[in-house]
């Protein structure tokens, strides 16, 4: 079929027309991709009419499960489709599909649907969507990281001139298709200033789904790059929009919690990543990120001197991508250096990569106060150079110096006697005082913010309340009517009771 | 004319700077003069692309500038220095070919947060070094800083006393010495809580004084009892009174607050 192989931009409608009623075929069950982005471009002009964001949600929330089913033909076939006419529109996003590998078994199969064209042209958010589609869709073959990114800076433009409200989710999308192609090219850092100022603008048009985009792409942009400091200084100097749907939070309390745990802010973090845990989707729909922020919040909870749950481990989207982290656990938790130095080294690789390395490295301390406190507890009274010992200390002097900063500290309770080179340890604290009213505070705390933020995630229909307002008003109706009748009845009752 | 200016101090500059002992007083006067060219000639703080050469030249410039501020012990110049510096070795480092004394100023901004104890800054710094983790042990200059870290943390003091002598560079002494302070008064606090008592001469050890008089002063400052005769510190246990008292503003508060979100509830 040479007509469909040449270029795209020309393809003819009346030759498409003319083939698609000859090999039709009834549509299977589950919608065909061009069907659905067909109905998803309806649904996105239903949300601009109807200024109902929902609906546009709803598309976005599927554009995940329908990347992986796009091809080049199913996009050709959605884009003629759509726009009926010959518009420079259709030109220019039909110029951006690559023509060539048509498969004409895909391509007869998914156009099999006859086509109601719809009768006027796609909204430009529908328009935008469709850019989008295709933005994803090159993405996926290394080859077309060019012509991507020549794609997303155009895209960009056109929403930047469209300028419509009602394209803030959409533009958040596309912002992150940008930077993923940014990122794939490997220059990441050249697409700072351009992420600046659609923030700015985004802030002061307040396309708050576009800025909390934004600004996860900027923190992206410098966590990858190691630049705490300067990513520490952008989340103070900005606001992260409240109404930011849950996954650009969950983002956004990634970063913050590794920013903290960086500056070794560790309880900061630690509710940050918690934030994130809760925010996150399902573990099974983003394993990668359950996974990322659970390597963390493991580290994190370490050097709080924490031991994390058990359970963490068992759970199956985590149990391979955290065994590195269970070995340190183990070390951490036996308080023995010579177990974290071999978990260290067999698992330097993972930790590089997950850039965890440096917080590891930090919980060589850790080991060595756990250690102490093992000892501690379980001696009244041990001699330096059985500590020495015991912990893989270098010298006995180092052993003091080590001990009476635990007991500074307040790991352990203790007094070191010079002269005999003893340690005596007190008893262990009794279970009552201010650190017990202080945990319980912690944890009531935790739930009564739990309690508030769901109040406030709760989503109301417009105009319900009126419905509700008219059932309140029958039901004090009734009740008036109850209250006559038992008023009646006492009368009868009374009467009754005359009677008796 | 400028360009030519700031060519022929450059080059007055590197003579002053690698003479030995080098002449501090003339370096300064040059480095400020030099500054100004850059300025003049936008290379101060680089925007867009200049020319990779100029760029070489103002970073070996400014990196003059930083150690020559160490050298004249004056640590905000050195900041200053280091501020301007890190758009050279961030921004442009896949550009500009490495500097020789890159990672040793790297190095001596790092010692410079731990002896200001500011550890979290140290961390960041430490974070976007362009090294990969484990490179960091290998390279001496990054290392040094990192160790004395970590020791520090530990507990280690004694590691750290010891390895003031293994300063890789000349410059890392005057941070070395003022890091020992720091350190001394860290062991002590560490002491008054650790001990009830303890006799002079260990005292003298475990601080790392040298003469009894050194001792006997410091202790002053610090409110010890000194036992002249018997030889030994007191230490008072006042740690012990404060840890009775019940925090009722704290308790009070967290009741308040229960008592409005429960009624917020209902």
């Amino acid at each position: 079929m040479p007509e469909v192989q040449k270029p795209t931009t020309t393809v003819d409608d009346a030759t498409k027309k003319e083939q698609e009623p000859a090999t039709a075929k009834p549509p299977p069950p589950p919608p065909t991709p061009v069907a659905e982005i067909k109905s998803n471009v309806a649904l996105l002009e239903r949300a601009v009419t109807t200024l109902e964001p929902r609906f546009t949600h709803r598309v976005l929330r599927s554009l995940n499960t329908l990347r992986k089913r796009l091809d080049d033909t199913v996009l050709r076939n959605a884009v003629t489709e759509l726009y009926t006419k010959d518009t420079p529109i259709k030109k220019a996003l039909l110029s951006w599909i690559p023509s060539g590998s048509s498969d004409m078994e895909v391509d007869t199969a998914s156009s099999a649907t006859p086509s109601k064209t719809p009768a006027s042209e796609p909204t430009p958010e529908g328009e935008i969507y469709l850019r989008l589609l295709i933005l994803f869709h090159l993405l996926a073959s290394p080859s077309n990281y060019d012509k991507c990114r020549d794609l997303a800076h155009e895209t960009v433009e056109r929403m930047q001139t469209l300028n419509r409200r009602s394209m803030d989710p959409i533009a958040a999308k596309v912002w992150y298709a940008v930077e993923r192609v940014y990122e794939l090219r490997g220059e990441l850092a050249q697409a700072r200033p351009l992420f600046f100022a659609a923030q700015r603008t985004a802030s002061l048009r307040h396309d708050e789904e576009t800025e909390a985009s934004l600004l996860n792409r900027l923190l992206r942009c410098y966590i990858e790059y190691s630049l705490y400091d300067q990513a520490d200084k952008l989340v103070s100097k900005t606001t992260f929009p409240e109404s930011a749907s849950n996954a650009q939070c969950a983002r956004y309390y990634y970063y913050l919690g590794r920013i903290k745990a960086v500056q070794l802010n560790y309880t900061a973090a630690h509710t940050d990543l918690q934030q994130a845990i809760r925010r996150a989707p399902p573990p099974k729909v983003a394993p990668g990120f359950y996974q990322a922020v659970h390597k963390l919040v493991i580290v994190v909870e370490l050097l709080m001197g924490d031991i994390p749950q058990r359970s963490v481990f068992r759970h199956p989207v985590l149990e391979k991508a955290l065994t590195g982290y269970f070995e340190i656990v183990k070390a951490v938790r036996a308080g023995s250096l010579s177990q974290f130095q071999t978990a260290l080294s067999s698992y330097s690789s993972t930790f590089e990569s997950d850039k965890t390395y440096s917080l590891v490295l930090r919980l060589r301390q850790n080991v060595i106060k756990t250690g102490i406190r093992h000892l501690s507890l379980s001696y009244s009274r041990i001699s330096l150079r059985d500590i020495c010992v015991k912990l893989n200390l270098d010298s006995e002097e180092d052993a003091e110096y080590i001990v009476g900063k635990a007991i500074r500290d307040g790991v352990i309770e203790g007094r070191i006697v010079h002269e005999k080179g003893w340690m005596e340890c007190g008893g262990p604290k009794g279970g009552y005082g201010p650190e017990v009213a202080e945990v319980f505070s912690r944890r009531i705390g935790y739930c009564l913010d739990l309690h508030n933020e769901s109040v406030k995630a709760m989503r109301y229909p417009l105009n319900a309340h009126r419905k509700e307002l008219a059932a309140a008003e029958g039901a004090r109706e009734r009740e008036k009517e109850l209250a006559k009748e038992i008023q009646e009845g006492d009368l009868d009752d009374d009467d009754m009771g005359g009677d008796f | 004319m400028a360009q030519q200016n700031l060519a022929s101090q450059y080059d007055q500059l590197k003579r002053a700077f690698d003479a030995r002992p080098s002449d501090l007083k003339k370096c300064g006067s040059l480095l400020s003069q030099l500054k100004i060219r850059l300025i003049e000639a936008g290379l101060l703080l680089p925007q867009g692309q200049p020319n990779l050469q100029d760029l070489v030249v103002a970073r070996d410039i400014l990196e003059m500038g930083a150690i020559w501020s160490i050298r004249t012990r004056d640590i905000p110049s050195f900041e200053r220095h280091f501020a301007q510096l890190s758009t050279f070795y961030t921004d442009y480092s896949s550009q500009l070919p490495p500097s020789s004394r890159a990672s040793s100023i790297l190095g001596l901004n790092l010692i410079r947060l731990l002896t200001q104890n500011r550890i979290a800054d140290f961390h960041t710094t430490l974070e976007a070094l362009p090294l990969p983790p484990a490179a960091r042990a290998s390279d001496p200059f990054i290392s040094h800083p990192v160790n004395f870290e970590r020791w520090l943390m530990e507990g280690s003091y004694s590691k750290v006393w010891n390895a003031r002598e293994e300063a890789p560079a000349e410059e890392y002494r005057f941070f070395v010495d003022s890091l020992m302070g720091t350190i001394r008064n860290e062991i002590a606090s560490c002491e008054e809580a650790a001990y009830d008592r303890l006799p002079l001469k260990d005292a003298a050890t475990l601080l790392f004084f040298n003469t009894p008089s050194e001792l006997l002063t410091f202790a002053k400052e610090r409110g010890w009892q000194v036992d002249l005769s018997g030889g030994v510190i007191h230490f008072n246990g006042k740690n012990e009174e404060q840890a009775e008292v019940m925090p009722r503003h704290k308790l009070i508060a967290a009741s308040l607050k229960y008592a409005r979100e429960l009624e917020m509830i209902v």
